[in-house]
């Protein structure tokens, strides 16, 4: 019913717009060019923006994109949102290759070292058309593509944070001789437990007291490194990368396992070191990319390999009928991915350009440890896309595009490794998950426009995206032991569908620009993870099952150039969900966000530098879901500022940034300590320096 | 094209403003049955013989389903929910603990539930501190814990 109207809505649109088009001047000509290669609601951010919003993650660094959130799952480590939307729902690409780690946990973050990132593209909105399932809820596209210039540059950089005592040194080195280059990055890092403003939390009536205000075992630490080998002649590129990111962290002590619990081990004797219970992360991947360019065409091919390896490992203890564990490897996962694509572009005239593709993408999914949550798998995808775009004139474009899907899943059982006594008594070796395979076939959709008359850019894109179940999704049948609950799969799921309406009105001015994005989202059977009212063996058991969803929100944005060294800015993002059937029909949806909004001005002196000052606001959020709680509104107070200095051949760039300033206790509903509890870090300065060359 | 846009932005509104209808947003709660309930933190309870289980469970709309749940605190490893702590024994291996766990369904349609049970001591388990966990769940899947601590002693004879 919505569909259809939006599609009236829409079609509508599509004849409306076909108008005389004025001749305008632009201002913000790059700005409206890059706006309007998409007809969907995109954000392009450069290195500069990333090292300027530094955060300790990649995703916290994004988060002050409109429509994009970070879900903080301890210092190290957060999951990237798009308009609330992440785990398995976004894809989140390098290069052009979907980065699949174990991104369906709680507490999994990204294996990306954001400084070896060039560029981020968040497209906001279904791109399962040129990335296939996952995608439904966005993309986020990062690049690491850049190009040397000279015969030897590099950048350094060295950077601490107060906050968790953090510190850590990022260097990249580079060069080019003729048609051979070479990039080299290595990033390292250590952090300590993060503070927060708070003596002792509480979860469930268990009061946890902290020494002070330190959350015990979340300390970390990262390595990584990658080196790109690459030819690039006019017509030719090649790049091939390898590159690895390492990290081990601690997980917050008194809530891992399934019960709050008191441990030998001496948290609070040192806030650097890493106790039980710890995971560790390897992210391996090889990447080639190639490129060619001729007359009236283009051809990119990649082949890509990605190895995860994910340990996580506690004091072994003994459960209901589960004896003690002879280690502390409660979870291990080991994940290959190979990865083939294949994609043209064909200038048909002047006005067409077609694009085509081929993917396939084989996963290898094998677990081990005394702790079993999803079952070993194997999927095999395959998607063919074609997309065309109508240049009508540099004023408007049309876009159009179709991509088939099949997804193969082969799900492997999984008996439990000790007995459990059956219904008469008798010890027997229980079945958690059974043999599941199950062959996903879809067939997806875009359509949009760009129109920019004047100083306006207005897009709008119909669209249907989809998501096919995850082997969690259909398997699990086990304890999470990180959140308490007994979580089960269904081997029934169907493949998630999403149709989504996105429109995008920018106006570029001189001095005044605004942008505001808003859209309607219905999914006709999001998979959800519904908490019920039974047990099992004293866990409450949590079911997989799926539900009509509606979703709709706007993100806007208002920049004024007041003078020219003075720029004041305003933004916010609202978001509104609402199941629609099911067990908990007239409910939200799990961690939705509440309304945010930011203000900051900024002022630039001469010479490269600036002064920047921001509060964020963020609205109650009273949308909740078992076992959730009303989260309250709350405000952060927040100040950064960075310098250029010019020394001969090097350039020295330096950046402070304080958050909040008044040591603010707030919770953020969608981060994952949220739960049991945990406010957000208290106040906290960061210091970044660095040096190019 | 401005009328359209309007309309699309009155679609989202509108959204934003229906009613969301009845929704169970409490939990359900575990209280005492006119000023009775039983164990209560650091009780003792001799070997062969019954733990006695009394209390009252109410929900706002409907109930959902109980577990009770007894292993022992041998190792020291957490409170209860109750404040106060027992007094503690030295740190010990568990030989033949007690495991006590099962789940319990309540009919459908209450949103108020008397427990009334007595659980089975063994004659030949480990003695020393447990602890003795009543979880509750209501119809749309909130949870309620309570935590105490119980101690076994020597069977009377």
């Amino acid at each position: 019913m919505i569909a259809s109207i939006l599609a009236a809505v829409m079609l509508l649109q599509l004849q409306d717009t076909v108008q005389v088009l004025g001749p305008a001047t632009i201002y913000g000509e790059s700005k409206r060019q890059e706006l309007m290669h998409l007809s969907l609601g995109s954000v392009e951010v450069g290195r500069n923006y990333i090292e300027n919003n530094f955060s300790g993650t990649l995703a916290q660094s994004l988060s002050s994109i409109p429509g994009v959130q970070a879900r903080a799952i301890g210092s190290g480590q957060s999951k990237p949102a798009i308009r609330g939307l992440g785990f398995n729902r976004i894809a989140v690409a390098v290069d052009g290759i979907k980065h699949e780690g174990q991104q369906w946990g709680d507490d999994h973050g990204l294996e990306i070292d954001q400084f070896a990132v060039d560029r981020v593209e968040v497209v906001k909105g279904p791109g399962a058309l040129m990335y296939g399932s996952d995608a439904i809820g966005g993309v986020l596209g990062i690049y690491t593509n850049y190009l040397p210039i000279k015969a030897f540059e590099g950048r350094v950089k060295l950077f601490g944070r107060s906050n968790n005592l953090s510190g850590g040194l990022s260097a990249r080195l580079q060069g080019r001789r003729e048609h051979f280059y070479w990039k080299l990055h290595l990033t390292g890092s250590d952090y300590a437990d993060y503070k927060v403003p708070t003596d002792e939390i509480e979860y469930y009536s268990y009061r946890i007291p902290l020494k002070d205000g330190t959350l015990r075992n979340t300390a970390g630490l990262e390595r990584d490194a990658s080196l790109t080998l690459g030819y690039v002649s006019p017509s030719f590129r090649n790049d091939f990368k390898v590159s690895e990111t390492w990290s081990k962290s601690g997980f917050f002590a008194n809530a891992h396992g399934l019960e709050v619990r008191l441990s030998e081990i001496d948290y609070d004797a040192s806030r650097r070191d890493i106790d039980l219970p710890w995971q560790s992360v390897s992210h391996l991947t090889l990447h080639n990319h190639s490129h060619l360019h001729g007359e009236g065409f283009t051809l990119d091919g990649d082949v890509a390999w990605q190895l995860n390896h994910r340990q996580e490992r506690s004091e072994p203890v003994s459960h209901g009928y589960m004896p003690t564990p002879p280690d502390d490897l409660e979870r291990d996962f080991r994940k290959h991915t190979l990865t083939g694509k294949l994609g043209g572009k064909i200038i048909l005239s002047e006005k067409n350009l077609l694009q085509t593709g081929l993917d396939a993408e084989f996963q290898h999914n094998r677990r081990g440890g005394w702790g079993f949550i999803i079952p070993d798998f194997e999927t095999l995808s395959t998607g063919l896309y074609l997309t065309d775009r109508h240049t009508v004139s540099e004023k408007l474009n049309f876009n159009a595009g179709l991509r088939y899907d099949h997804v193969y899943t082969d799900i492997h059982g999984y008996t439990d490794w000790f007995t459990t006594p059956d219904e008469d008594g008798t010890p027997a070796y229980k079945q958690r998950s059974g043999d599941i395979s199950r062959h996903f076939d879809s067939f997806t959709w875009s359509a949009g426009l760009a129109w920019s008359p004047g100083r306006w850019v207005l897009k709008a894109n119909l669209g249907k995206s989809f998501r096919v179940p995850i082997p969690k999704e259909l398997g699990a049948d086990g304890v999470n032991y990180h959140i308490f609950r007994y979580e089960k799969g269904s081997a029934e799921l169907k493949p998630e569908q999403s149709y989504q309406a996105d429109a995008s009105i920018n106006w570029i001015g001189k001095k005044l620009s605004f942008r505001l994005d808003p859209y309607l989202n219905l999914f006709p059977n999001y998979i959800y993870l519904n908490p019920g009212s039974n047990y099992y063996e004293g866990l409450q058991m949590y079911n997989y099952t799926q539900a009509e969803v509606f979703r709709s929100g706007f993100e806007a944005q208002l920049t004024w150039k007041v003078l020219s060294c003075l720029e004041l800015e305003a933004k916010g993002e609202y978001l509104y969900a609402r199941q629609l059937s099911g067990a908990k029909k007239g409910y939200g949806l799990p961690f939705s966000p509440p309304w945010k909004a930011g203000f900051d001005a900024r002022y630039t002196f001469p010479g490269d530098g600036f002064v920047l000052m921001d509060v964020r606001i963020a609205g109650r959020q009273d949308e909740i879901v078992p076992p959730e709680k009303p989260t309250e509104g709350w405000y952060t107070l927040n100040f950064s500022a960075g310098k250029s200095f010019s020394l001969g051949p090097v350039v020295l760039k330096a950046a402070v940034q304080l958050e909040n300033l008044l040591n603010r206790r707030y919770y953020d509903h969608t981060s994952y300590y949220r739960l049991i509890g945990v406010p957000e870090p208290g106040r906290n300065a960061s210091l970044m320096l660095g040096l190019e060359f | 094209m401005n009328r359209y846009l309007s309309i699309f932005l009155l679609c989202a509104l509108c959204a934003c403003s229906s009613s969301s209808g009845e929704k169970d947003l409490v939990p359900p709660e575990i209280l005492p049955v006119e000023e009775y309930i039983s164990p209560t933190n650091c009780q003792e309870y001799p070997l062969g013989t019954f733990l006695p289980v009394a209390c009252l469970f109410t929900d706002d709309v409907e109930l959902g389903s109980f577990n009770l749940e007894v292993h022992n605190n041998f190792d020291h490893h957490t409170h209860g929910t109750e404040a106060g702590e027992c007094r503690q024994d030295p740190k010990k291996d568990p030989v033949n603990p007690w495991i006590y766990n099962k789940d319990y369904k309540i009919p459908a349609g209450q949103s108020s539930y008397e427990v009334d049970l007595k659980i089975p001591i063994p004659e030949d388990v480990d003695l020393g501190e447990y602890h003795f966990m009543i979880r509750l769940t209501d119809a749309s899947g909130w949870q309620q814990l309570r935590s105490v601590s119980i101690r076994l002693i020597e069977a009377l004879d």
